[in-house]
């Protein structure tokens, strides 16, 4: 039973697109506020939790490439069957694909509830919700190529958010920052919340096989180049944050990247986190998209259902939910359980399967070479 | 939908000989389709005469009891008719097709027994000459061609460069397009479509550097067409585009010689149509349309701050207005205090919402527009002033609009006219429209939506099966010097990376399969 791709040479792609990948899927609604839970568990040391949080991220892509390598053409649905076998397989293709369902609904929720708060107080959350949805029907059913696309042009409209962080830096004292390392298991901690905003290179798995066969060897370098990029803006706004709010202060800021744009003003625009937080829905879409494309693969691997149908078949089912899921404390209690299900899912789990997969290949050689 | 055709023909000859045996249209198959017996004078005439519908001008003469010569009077030149036919004619004392045919002193002669042939020719502007009791007919070609002289191209001008544009006739520009491109491997094949007006369209390419897949869809197209008419290239590109759904062209209609010429070169596929001063080039990427060829012909330092100055005007033209109505609607605290105090003096007295505002305003710039595009030149400066009068001061001292709005209105109208082609300008200013509504339900979140969805629909449109925001995505490194930019000669790859030949990366088959669906 072969679950090889069969992608078409078109739609392949080159490997240099995976670092937008990775930066598409990376960066998304968790950029918004990830500093206070961090900074929960960590205090000030909170931006060591960040770099810990990216080496060990750098691990699981380097585990995840060298599972990956081992089935050639397979996705991570294909090598779970290949691994345990039809039954577990299945189910855990299905436990895969609930994940990314539910990464794709904390992604559109978490968003939604931004721009509420910030942006449109009174506007029907389910709304936007629909607007969203449709546009993401519109860039999913046109296939592969457009929600790679998509990450393309979004990574290009992130880069001038960097920039903008230089404003802030006349409000900070670094002596925020001392004293560092302080609490060892704090920083862990830290590292460990870091997951609901660190987790997209996950998409790793799914994208593989889409990898042009020659360039398949020089992904992994770009996906590590795409993880760089992102460390480096995650600690840039770590670090900035550090140094502009005192300690109190900061566990009572939800969105603290919002609120240091709050300050950046020009002569002829202020209040910059509007149009950034409107500017955001570019640099949530690939996310939604891969999400939704990466629940497409895993439900087509059983059953053979066209994208069009799937694509409006899930975002009903997104719709329906956006109704249970509603204030604010139930999202801070789904991103938790989020973050704990990501942390499982993307830093602990391509281990396993790792290791499975190596004992796999090895018996099946073995009982190659003796018959 | 263009599948419909069973054989497709690989090769059609560029000869006018082989087009003869093989028309391509057969107007009332069943009829016209026949080969002429041996017939007397009178039958014959007789018979032509009924099947062009007897016209007022339809002219038989005979020279002698053996030969007779029938035309249609306004085709032909009459020179010709005198000098090398009817002379000719009257010294032959034994007359056979074949014998006629040789002593003619004309190019185009041509003999033929086949009835669809003879009656096409002759309503092409040709004289039929009939001998005595023979069935094939000699078909003589002397038609004359009234067309307007070539003069610059209004539409695109441009101040350095050639000041020749296209004219209507099919011949002259062929000619025009050769004495740029001297190449033996410049491909010229000739189609005629159109059930009425049997419109002649030469496909042009250079072989060897044009894809094969490209021409050979594109021939498809063409040869599957299936229309009464065809008045216009730019019906013809609407025809054979990849996509109708969308606003966007996928075909470049240009009236430049050297534009057009231009294409062929970098292995674009061009195509020119009788009757119209347009060619079409394709595949065309988004990008080339706010091209100008006068980009590549001043220095590359100019030719760059053009290019980039052209995109950010199109940026400004599609969203000044929409960011007024957002920023007046909703987000007003984004406005800074230095100018929140003259920009709400302004606003004090209009009674409007600002989308109210904004859409009557840029109504009232394209309603301008409209008429004065439309009137003769004398009285359209008459045009310029009344709107000026009516947009520049009696709206704001009537308390209708906003004097900031006018700057912007103004603005990005101004904006949208750098864009070089026509086609695409008017697109740019017809996509205000939906953002300015979408602005003004919300705001910044709808401007960004409308950003999202032209996003993803550029990137869903392909030209001729290649994709349309090609070289920016797919990232064409070797394309990008002459893309927003345009770096130096030496850096521009002659070839475009859109038309290469085996290219994995563009989407070819997938078009393919999407039109034979």
């Amino acid at each position: 039973m072969s679950q090889a791709i069969q992608s078409k040479q078109y739609e392949k792609i080159n490997a240099f697109l995976v670092f937008f990948i990775i930066c598409g899927c990376q960066i998304g609604v968790g950029i918004h506020g990830f500093q206070r839970v961090i900074y929960k568990d960590a205090k000030q040391d909170a931006w060591l939790s960040v770099v810990l949080s990216f080496i060990l991220a750098h691990i699981v892509v380097f585990v995840m490439f060298k599972t990956l390598e081992k089935f050639d053409n397979l996705d991570i649905y294909g090598i779970q069957r290949e691994v345990f076998g039809k039954i577990l397989g299945s189910f855990l293709n299905f436990v895969y694909v609930i994940y990314c369902t539910f990464a794709f609904f904390a992604v559109l929720k978490n968003y939604i509830e931004v721009v509420n708060t910030w942006v449109f107080p009174y506007v029907n959350p389910q709304f936007i919700a629909i607007a969203i949805l449709l546009l993401i029907v519109y860039a999913v059913t046109a296939g592969f190529r457009v929600v790679i696309g998509i990450s393309f042009f979004s990574f290009f409209f992130l880069l001038w958010i960097p920039p903008l962080l230089i404003y802030p830096l006349y409000f900070t004292n670094i002596n925020y920052l001392l004293p560092i390392m302080e609490d060892i298991i704090g920083i862990l901690k830290g590292a460990y919340s870091m997951s609901f905003t660190i987790v997209g290179f996950e998409i790793l798995n799914i994208v593989y096989p889409y990898i042009k066969d020659k360039e398949k060897k020089s992904a992994e370098k770009y996906a590590h180049f795409g993880l760089l990029f992102t460390f480096f803006i995650y600690i840039i706004i770590m670090l900035i944050t550090l140094m502009y709010f005192s300690g109190p202060q900061l566990e009572r800021v939800i969105w603290a990247t919002l609120t240091i744009f709050n300050l950046i003003e020009f002569p002829f625009v202020e209040r910059i986190e509007i149009i950034t937080i409107c500017a955001w829905l570019l640099i949530i879409l690939p996310n939604l998209c891969l999400y939704l494309w990466a629940a497409y693969r895993g439900v087509s691997s059983v059953y053979n259902l066209e994208i069009k149908r799937f694509t409006w078949i899930f975002i009903s089912i997104i719709f329906i939910i956006t109704f249970f899921i509603k204030t604010r404390t139930q999202i801070n209690t789904m991103n938790n359980y989020f973050g704990k299900i990501a942390f499982i899912v993307v830093f602990i789990y391509p281990f396993i399967l790792f290791i499975f997969a190596s004992i796999k290949k090895r018996r099946k050689k073995g009982t190659g070479d003796t018959s | 939908m263009f599948n419909n055709k069973k054989d497709k023909k690989n090769e059609q000859s560029t000869n006018n000989q082989q087009e003869l045996q093989e028309p391509t249209k057969h107007y009332t198959k069943s009829e016209l389709k026949q080969t002429l017996d041996t017939r007397t004078k009178e039958e014959f005439v007789n018979l032509i005469k009924d099947k062009v519908s007897s016209p007022a001008d339809f002219i038989v003469k005979n020279i002698n009891d053996e030969i007779t010569i029938i035309y249609i009077e306004n085709l032909i030149e009459v020179q010709s008719l005198n000098d090398n036919i009817i002379s000719t004619l009257q010294s032959i004392s034994e007359p056979t097709p074949q014998l006629i045919k040789e002593k003619l002193s004309l190019a185009q002669v041509d003999i033929s027994n086949k009835l669809d042939v003879i009656i096409y020719e002759l309503i092409g502007g040709a004289a039929l000459i009939h001998t005595k009791e023979n069935a094939d007919i000699v078909v003589a070609k002397i038609s004359s061609y009234q067309s307007r002289s070539l003069s610059a191209p209004e539409n695109e001008s441009q101040v350095i460069g050639t000041q020749v544009g296209f004219n209507e006739n099919l011949t002259t520009n062929i000619s025009l397009i050769r004495r740029f491109i001297k190449s033996p491997n410049l491909c010229n094949e000739n189609f005629e479509v159109g059930e009425d007006t049997v419109t002649s369209i030469s496909l042009l390419y250079l072989k060897g550097t044009a894809s094969e897949e490209q021409v050979n869809t594109i021939r498809q197209r063409i040869e599957s067409l299936d229309v009464s008419g065809l008045i216009d290239s730019a019906i013809l590109a609407e025809l054979i585009d990849d996509s109708t759904k969308t606003v966007f062209p996928q075909m470049l209609l240009t009236e430049r010689p050297d534009r057009f010429c231009d294409g062929l070169l970098s292995g674009k596929i061009g195509i020119m149509m009788n009757g119209s001063s347009m060619g079409i080039v394709t595949p065309i990427a988004f990008i080339e349309f706010f091209h100008s060829k006068e980009d590549q012909n001043l220095r590359w330092q100019i030719g760059t701050m053009l290019r980039l100055l052209r995109f950010s005007a199109i940026i400004a033209s599609v969203f000044l207005t929409p960011i007024y109505v957002a920023a007046l609607t909703y987000h007003y605290e984004i406005i800074s205090h230095t100018l929140i105090v003259p920009l709400s003096e302004s606003r004090a007295i209009v009674p409007f919402p600002p989308i109210l505002e904004a859409l009557f305003l840029e109504l009232i710039i394209e309603l301008l527009r409209e008429a004065g595009s439309r009137l003769p030149t004398k009285v359209g400066q008459t045009v310029g002033i009344v709107g000026g009068i009516v947009i520049g001061t009696a709206a704001v001292d009537a308390g209708i609009t906003s004097n900031i709005l006018i700057i912007f209105v103004a603005l990005s109208a101004l904006a949208s006219f750098t864009t070089p082609n026509y086609v695409m300008a008017n697109i740019i200013r017809f996509l205000r429209f939906p953002i300015i509504i979408l602005a003004g339900i919300w705001g910044f979140l709808g401007i960004m939506i409308a950003v999202c969805f032209l996003l993803i629909h550029l990137l869903r449109l392909s030209s001729l099966g290649a994709p349309y925001l090609s070289p920016l995505y797919p990232l064409r490194l070797k394309d990008l010097p002459n893309s927003l930019i345009r770096l130096p000669l030496s850096n521009i790859s002659r070839q475009a990376v859109n038309t290469r030949k085996g290219d994995d990366e563009s989407t070819n088959q997938e078009n393919n399969e999407k039109v034979s669906e």
